[in-house]
């Protein structure tokens, strides 16, 4: 499709009709607008044109590029720097286990039980190696957990799993040469400077309608994902660690994030997820099947295998059942960037990444309806039946129709 | 149990509030109670987050049922105080029903008070109604204002 302002369009109006799915049906609209990107690509390209939504057209990929870089800055300007302090040995141990268990497990059984081929494997593992910071932080609000000093050192355990999934994406990947020195000593020179010179630089300057602070964030970004992809890394490695390093100070202006958010949200992620989805090919899918059960318990038990003695080790004994749950759920976000990496480097196939995509909405699924089937009855279920009885034996439930005052 | 006629029957109410005209008709009620019974009155608002969550948009649905129902539960404690009503709020997070029922569990309420909508089948298949789970698992009386 060469008019752009009519594949513009299409893009969008599959953006709005993913939201609205998200609205009625009340889930993430990262997952609807996957799904709306595989469905409408199955649906345009055997009807319509065969190129489909033209998802490989270069101002798309653009925008949806932007969109993981964003994205995943914003994932990382969500760490709290004086509870990772507080936590850091716990956090440490148990990310590194919750990221290598699963990176280990699955690059393993893609190898040897898929037979996959070794570079395929490990990027098997290290998509799945992903923990969604995201549904741990939404269960622990609603528990309460947040406040406790377990919540505050799961939280910080999985940023670590998350950085090191996007540490092994950007360096696993990428052959070893001068230009990966002089990415990782201007990157690590950078990552210093920028908690300096960023608040700085935006007390002097900022505060401003020409919105300097996102030019000055976007263009830090773009550089350092320019370098990465010049040693041929990954532009979100960069863009993830700067945005931990500023998570305690650009983290928390919320008017700063707030107009990233809508930039992100309005424009840039719905070109990134139903990009991600409409390379999901549905046949390969429905082909081999089990694959994508394979690697999903492939996930769950490599990640459990390795928690489960970590987290006795700091006797952390009576939450383990949530624990172990949420943490076997994989980041939409990390995970489908991972998937995406492969399958534009050419390392793994277009039905492999579909098995992927496939396995890592089901490990972001699956252990939220488990949370919330095992935790819902607990405070629901009446303890009691007869505690259902009020003392003055008056009824249980009045229903009344009342006018309007 | 004989009934002691001293003292206020619902000493303490819980409102669910969503900011729908019905959620605010429901405050009403229980201002009338308040007026009536003396009672305490805590009105709980509760940001539900999608599912499964993905980082920045938990923050930014927290953001906006934050400024959304800090507004509104404003109103409400100026209008309680206008009738001579104290009344206290919160914001909480997860599936309201759920949270409603918690909450009426550990601060020991006499009575919930939530407004009922007219859900949709289609909503009642796929989500269940809120004021349908508090009616079925609360401990306590449960009054549903349509």
């Amino acid at each position: 499709m060469e008019n752009v302002w009519v594949l513009a369009a299409l893009w969008v109006g599959l953006a709005l009709v993913a939201t609205l799915l998200a609205i009625w049906f009340r889930i993430s609209t990262a997952l609807t607008e996957i799904l709306v990107g595989t469905v409408a690509q199955l649906i345009i390209g055997a009807f319509v044109i065969q190129a489909g939504l033209g998802a490989k057209t270069g101002w798309i990929t653009f925008l949806a590029g932007t969109g993981a870089i964003v994205l995943t800055f914003l994932a990382g300007a969500e760490l709290d720097p004086v509870i990772f302090r507080a936590k850091w040995k716990e956090a440490t141990m148990v990310g590194l286990v919750g990221f290598f268990g699963p990176f280990i497990g699955c690059t393993l059984i893609a190898y040897f039980l898929l037979h996959w081929s070794w570079r395929s494997s490990e990027l098997a593992g290290v998509a799945l190696s992903t923990t969604s910071v995201a549904v741990v932080y939404a269960v622990m609000l609603e528990l309460g957990f947040n406040k406790t000093e377990f919540g505050k050192a799961i939280l910080a355990a999985c940023f670590v799993d998350d950085l090191g999934t996007v540490i092994a994406l950007g360096l696993i990947f990428s052959p070893f040469t001068y230009k990966t020195l002089i990415f990782v000593v201007v990157s690590v020179g950078i990552f210093i400077v920028l908690p300096f010179l960023t608040p700085r630089f935006f007390s002097r300057y900022g505060g401003r309608p020409s919105e300097l602070e996102a030019k000055f964030l976007l263009f830090f970004l773009f550089a350092l994902g320019g370098l990465a992809v010049w040693a041929g890394s990954e532009a979100v490695l960069p863009a993830y660690v700067i945005g931990m390093v500023l998570a305690g100070t650009v983290g928390k202006d919320q008017v700063l994030v707030r107009r990233l958010r809508t930039l992100t949200f309005g424009l840039l992620t719905p070109f990134y997820f139903i990009r991600a989805g409409s390379f999901v090919s549905v046949p390969a899918l429905i082909a081999a099947p089990l694959v994508f059960v394979v690697l999903f318990f492939a996930k769950m038990f490599s990640k459990m295998i390795g928690l489960v003695p970590t987290v006795k080790a700091f006797k952390y004994q009576r939450e383990e059942g949530l624990y172990y749950t949420l943490m076997m759920s994989t980041g939409l976000t990390f995970g489908t960037i991972s998937a995406l990496f492969g399958l534009n480097h050419n390392v793994i196939t277009q039905a492999q990444y579909s098995y992927l995509v496939a396995t890592v909405i089901g490990s972001a699924v699956v252990p939220t309806v488990i949370a919330n089937a095992f935790f819902m009855p607990r405070h629901l279920l009446p303890k009691d039946e007869s505690k259902r009885e009020t003392s003055a034996g008056v009824p249980q439930v009045s229903e009344v129709p009342m006018e309007a005052e | 149990m004989p009934l002691n006629v001293d003292k206020p029957y619902f000493q303490k109410i819980l409102v669910g509030y969503d900011g729908s005209p019905l959620a605010e008709k429901a405050v009403d009620v229980a201002i009338r109670f308040g007026i009536c019974e003396k009672s305490s009155i805590c009105v709980l608002a509760v940001a539900r987050l999608p599912e499964p969550a993905t980082t920045v948009e938990v923050g930014a649905v927290l953001d906006d049922a934050r400024e959304h129902y800090e507004r509104g539960l404003a109103k409400v404690v100026e209008r309680g105080r206008s009738r001579g009503v104290e009344i206290s709020t919160d914001i909480v997070v997860g599936h309201p029903a759920e949270q409603l029922i918690h909450r009426a569990e550990t601060e020991q309420a006499d009575l919930i008070i939530v407004g009922r909508r007219g859900t949709s089948l289609f909503h009642k298949i796929m989500l269940g109604s809120v004021s349908e789970r508090v009616l079925r698992y609360a401990h306590c009386p449960v009054l549903l204002v349509k």
